[in-house]
């Protein structure tokens, strides 16, 4: 089986967003960077798919130069090639991803037979992506999977809704995105590290088309304007939380 | 009819919220639902159709996991932009939108260039306004790539759902074990609550990812939400900021999440939680 | 004949095991163990001949003393017992004939006796606990021998001097001359004096060939480990390299020790010196406080799975258990209490590197550190930007890419920085540097995790990524001394930096202001009624022997209550070898030396060190003993902000 999973470089953000002068991006000075985390988990599955049913991951990203480091980090978990769409420092909307994805994928010698990706972004969160290719490449999809299994040809997956879970059975070749949950990804281990570094990686630089839902500016949420309450310190404080407890009726 | 809204069950808060938004950007509103059992791209290809029919300004609906499923693919098919997770609109030429960026930690303007506006609504960002709607039904449409789920399996476990729960106890890093979360899981069964955690803790390996809260867990909405030994990162206040009111117990008062919290006790949370559980026996047992 | 067939069955079996030992060291890993001679020499005099680290403990160590001085002193006696057996009027020339060494030979031979009679009650009435797993029946035989050597010379000498054959004046030898009152003159004592020597040689034989199967290979091995111990910088580990050299391929990289053929040679020979004496169990803080891990019982499981001859078997399970390598907090207590320079952290990191490093394997909850510290430079994943946060009000010098290069980098280090009770410190440390006018800054959010917990952990590759990238801005900043406040920093700073290209003058802090006060540029006001207990760090203490600064600023702001395990037998807070992110079985450590330093009947709880701080705070939260626990350096400012009285917390 062939999967091609998608992922996204984010940084990491710790307590408190801080903006760039122009406001257009995250000041991202002194950040730590990572896969989304739903994408992780979609590269953990398809790695562990392919573990038993034999075939290849190809793990591919629409990102700057630096999102090497997050595809070299997937090859180290068992991607075996990597494919890397270098985007300029502006951002991509989600139809000029799902556009840069689509040529990226109908460019490959092998198509997949499975395109993981996650269920959204942790930054963007436009939720779009993945049923855009899944439409332009004429392929079934679901979303929001905490479970794939194949039976005669077909995925089998599981999406979370209220009260339990949906059954979905796709016919391959399909898309499904992913949720954090579905799997633990693993600790990469050295040699697989080192491996890594020597795996194929093609990089190319696709033009960006004009933006549909065009970015003007990121703006930090207006402050709750909250007053918190210190209640005290310590296990004496424990009076006081009852008491309001028991003002909000929750005792 | 200027804005379509997708409604699945009138009654639901998040559809009622949608209408009032959809009410803010054109008066002319209609609230249509779609008959039948779901499969979101026959009911994508259904707001698709219904946007070659009636060419609405916008088609609206409310930002959970189904409304951003459905538009997108609706978006998919009209070759569209889409706003998911909108908090504001403002008209013009073209229009500029305010949505959420993670998990609601971060806002973005964006103008949204489309022929029709579509657009999902952020949970929670909208006050409905309680203003009564007709809803006109509509049956699918079908398309080609349409798949509808085959069967649904029950939630597993007995217990309160964290999604549901009145009260949430959360444990983070702070607490320090698996064991360690006894003393959660005993103050969330006296409140009748539901234990939840954070990311590092089930990247730990103490608790199932199903506990978890946070941006890439479940999103929570309790009348309290009570946070031990949780710094305040933001992918986690993206699942909790849906509380009415949050008490946050950290040793370290300059942690972040006292910025988020209505309440506030600096200490040792393996001292603070099973005092507060002592106490609340001791109130209930006078 | 029958001798030179003896020797010739005796020495067969002993070189053909010797062949065997010295190929299990030579097919070994490779390791740097050279240079140094002087204090290599320096070794072998006290801790070898000297018997120092024996010695620790009064009592076994004479024991211990008495029959290797005793061996010593005997050794000639073997050839003269041979040359006998050959002709019992021959004797090793001059020697052989001097009374002051018959003198010696009787006293040594009484006192190796007394030797095996206390071993002998040590193990069968006292019965230790630092025994438990070892092998005692080997021991008893050792002893059974040693005696029957010891005893057949008495008796061999006592018969020959009966028989008028002593060579030297038989009233130099008063305890053999006292023994020939039991023998006459005649036949019966001629067959006697023959059986007497052939005992004593054949037991001495087969001892000779028994040796190299048994934990008495020691007694060769032993010396042979003194001499390539650890001299200098003992709390470095050593690198691994994870680039191929010429004529290497990515195959033949050592990634720590997963297998019997990836131990060093050193290793190998540690398993080859061990005695099974149990000190090392004895002192270890893990296997005190009910946890799975002996540090005897891993060398021993490395030994054996070395004699099996097995290199395939994982030696994790197989020769040790996983938890016992992770019940380890990397804490030295093992290698300060060995006698026989054995490096048990080396064993254990090594193992553990394997584990981490190539199979994933290792404590779940480790791994959001793991994660962190690799993603966003410090273990507990706050953004470093916050890094400086803590000098906010202080006025603090922040280094900045192009400044011009302060007198001292104050490495602050990732708890100092982010931690609320360890922050203390950072602020005291400033104040106290300001106050005595010492130029420095800090780097703020350029300065990166050091790696030690990485490192420590198993994870060299991560450890070195770091090390590597704040190497890079140490040098490129123009940083020559560094003033550290935690010893964990201040071990790798000072001892495993300069293995990646940074060579710097690290200063603890506690030596910075110590050196500061004997100026008189910080002037506290003692309070006598301040009683201060000072628990060293083990990284300060074993690892680095910084252990009289600390005190003298203990000194200069009360009065000291030491404990009874302090300096070098220091006991561990429990943070150690990454432990402040894992979770403890059985019994916490840090409880346990609260509980000691709260016996001293002290106040005051002082340490050198953020994981000290934060390890024996939580202690003393759980016991509700009433210790302040705090950094000396705010014990110093306090005593120079509040003459008076400190404040009270």
């Amino acid at each position: 089986m062939h999967i091609c999973v998608c992922v996204k470089r984010v940084p990491l953000t710790g307590g408190k967003i801080t903006l760039t002068d122009d406001q257009r991006a995250l000041s991202t000075k002194h950040l730590g960077f990572t896969v989304s985390p739903h994408e992780e988990c979609g590269v953990e599955e398809a790695v562990q798919i392919v573990e038993r049913e034999g075939g290849s991951v190809t793990v591919l990203t629409l990102g700057p130069a630096e999102a090497e480091e997050q595809l070299r980090d997937m090859m180290a978990i068992g991607a075996d090639r990597a494919i890397h769409l270098v985007s300029g420092a502006e951002e991509w909307d989600p139809q000029a991803t799902a556009a840069a994805v689509v040529a990226a994928i109908g460019a490959e010698e092998q198509q997949p037979d499975l395109i993981l990706f996650g269920n959204e972004s942790a930054d963007a969160g436009n939720y779009q992506v993945a049923i855009r290719v899944a439409h332009a490449l004429g392929m079934p999809s679901v979303t929001g999977v905490k479970k794939i299994t194949f039976e005669s040809g077909r995925a089998v997956c599981e999406q979370e809704v209220a009260g339990g879970r949906d059954i979905y059975e796709l016919a391959l070749p399909a898309v499904v995105s992913v949720k954090e949950g579905i799997n633990l990804p693993r600790y990469p281990s050295v040699p697989g590290r080192l491996r890594a570094k020597r795996k194929p990686l093609e990089a190319s630089n696709p033009r960006r088309p004009a933006a549909q839902l065009e970015m003007v500016k990121l703006v930090l949420p207006p402050d709750s304007g909250k007053q918190m309450q210190v209640l005290g310190t310590g296990a004496e404080a424990a009076p006081a939380v009852v008491a309001v407890l028991s003002e909000l009726g929750v005792l | 009819m200027s804005v379509l809204v997708l409604v699945e069950d009138p009654a639901d808060e998040l559809a009622q919220q949608a209408l009032t938004f959809a009410r803010s950007v054109d008066g002319d509103v209609a609230a249509i639902s779609i008959s039948g059992d779901y499969a979101p791209a026959a009911w994508g290809q259904t707001l698709a159709d219904q946007v070659a029919a009636r060419a609405p300004q916008a088609v609206i609906a409310a930002g959970s996991e189904r409304g951003n499923e459905v538009l997108a693919h609706a978006a998919a098919i009209l070759d569209l932009p889409l706003s998911a997770n909108t908090i504001a609109f403002a008209a013009g030429s073209p229009p500029t939108v305010t949505r959420v960026r993670w998990g609601g930690s971060l806002l973005e303007q964006a103008l949204l260039h489309g022929s029709t506006l579509l657009m999902t609504v952020a949970p929670h960002a909208v006050a409905a306004d309680g203003v009564a709607v007709e809803l006109e039904v509509v049956s699918p449409s079908q398309h080609a790539l349409a798949v509808a789920p085959t069967k649904r399996v029950g939630a597993a476990s007995g217990g309160v759902s964290l999604e549901d729960a009145d009260v949430v106890v959360s444990g983070g890093r702070g607490v320090g074990s698996a064991d360690g979360f006894a003393i959660i899981e005993e103050l969330a069964e006296l409140l009748g609550g539901a234990v939840g955690c954070s990311r590092a803790v089930t990247s730990a390996g103490w608790r199932p990812h199903t506990d978890q809260v946070g941006q890439t867990g479940t999103k929570v909405a309790p009348d309290i939400y009570i946070a031990c030994g949780i710094s305040g990162a933001t992918q986690h206040m993206a699942g909790c900021k849906g509380a009415k009111k949050l008490l946050a117990i950290n040793e370290d008062g300059e942690a972040s999440i006292f910025a988020h919290a209505d309440y506030g006790v600096i200490g040792n949370l393996h001292e603070v939680v099973p005092a507060i559980a002592a106490e609340i026996r001791k109130a209930r047992a006078a | 004949m029958a001798l030179a067939a003896a020797l010739g069955a005796s020495g067969t079996l002993f070189a053909r095991r010797v062949t065997r030992l010295r190929a299990l060291v030579q097919s070994a890993k490779p390791t740097e163990r050279s240079g140094d001679v002087p204090v290599r020499v320096r070794n072998e005099v006290t801790i070898v001949l000297g018997q120092r680290k024996l010695l620790q403990r009064f009592v076994p160590g004479l024991m211990h003393a008495f029959i290797f001085w005793g061996f010593l002193v005997l050794a000639p006696t073997i050839l003269i017992a041979m040359i006998a057996i050959v002709d019992r009027h021959q004797t090793l020339p001059w020697l052989g004939h001097q009374g002051w060494y018959a003198l010696l030979v009787d006293i040594f031979c009484v006192l190796v006796l007394v030797g095996v009679v206390s071993a002998l009650y040590m193990r069968k009435v006292v019965r230790p606990k630092r025994f438990e797993g070892s092998h005692l029946g080997e021991a008893d035989l050792i002893l059974a021998l040693i005696a029957t050597v010891v005893i057949s010379l008495l008796l061999w000498h006592a018969s020959r001097i009966a028989l008028g054959y002593n060579e030297w004046p038989a009233s130099w030898s008063p305890v053999s001359h006292l023994l020939s009152h039991l023998f006459g003159h005649g036949s019966g004592t001629r067959v006697l004096e023959r059986v007497f020597v052939w005992i004593h040689v054949a037991t001495i034989l087969s001892f000779l060939a028994y040796l190299p199967y048994s934990k008495h290979l020691h007694i060769g091995a032993a010396a042979i480990n003194v001499w390539f111990g650890r001299t200098a910088a003992r709390g470095r580990l050593e690198p691994l390299r994870f680039e191929p050299e010429e004529g290497e391929s990515e195959e033949d990289l050592r990634f720590g020790a997963g297998t019997a053929a990836d131990l060093t040679w050193k290793q190998v020979l540690d398993t080859f010196s061990c005695t099974e004496c149990g000190r090392c169990q004895d002192v270890c803080p893990a296997n005190q406080t009910g946890k799975l891990l002996s540090p005897k019982l891993v060398i021993m499981g490395l030994r054996d799975q070395l004699f099996s001859g097995d290199r395939e078997a994982a030696l994790v399970p197989t020769a040790v258990p996983a938890e016992s390598i992770w019940d380890c907090v990397t804490c030295g207590a093992c290698i300060e209490a060995c006698p026989v320079s054995i490096e048990h952290v080396d064993h254990i990191v090594d193992l553990r590197r394997h584990l981490v490093m190539v199979e994933s394997s290792f404590p779940s909850e480790a791994e959001p550190m793991l994660r962190d510290i690799e993603r966003s430079s410090n273990p507990w994943g706050h953004p470093q930007g916050q890094r400086a946060d803590w000098a906010a009000e202080l006025d603090v010098r922040v280094l900045e890419p192009g400044d011009a290069p302060p007198e001292y980098l104050y490495w602050v280090g990732c708890a100092s920085s982010f931690d609320e009770r360890a922050r203390r410190t950072a602020e005291a440390t400033a104040k106290l540097l300001q106050a005595a006018g010492v130029e420095f800054a800090i780097l703020g959010p350029r300065e990166s995790c050091t790696g030690d917990p990485a490192r420590r952990m198993g994870n060299e590759y991560v450890f070195q990524a770091l090390a590597e990238q704040n190497v890079a801005t140490l040098n490129e900043a123009g940083v020559t001394k560094i003033i550290a406040n935690c010893p964990h920093c201040f071990n790798t700073l000072a001892n495993e930096y300069p293995d990646f290209g940074g060579s710097y003058e690290v200063v603890h802090h506690t030596e910075l202001l110590a050196k500061l006060v004997s100026e008189g540029r910080l002037q506290p006001a003692r309070d006598e009624k301040l009683m201060v207990t000072y628990h060293d760090s083990c990284y300060l203490a074993r690892h680095n022997d910084v252990l009289e600064a600390p005190r003298e600023l203990v000194g200069a702001v009360g009065t000291a209550l030491p404990m009874t395990r302090s300096g070098k037998q220091t006991f561990c807070c429990g943070a150690g070898g990454a432990h402040m992110w894992m979770e403890e079985r059985a019994n916490p450590i840090n409880v346990e030396r609260v509980r000691e330093a709260a016996e001293t009947g002290a106040d005051t709880l002082a340490v050198a060190c953020p994981f000290c701080t934060v390890m024996l705070d939580d202690g003393v939260q759980s016991t509700g003993d009433q210790l302040r626990v705090v950094d000396v350096a705010t014990l110093l400012v306090e005593a120079l902000e509040h003459p008076a009285a400190p404040s009270a917390d």
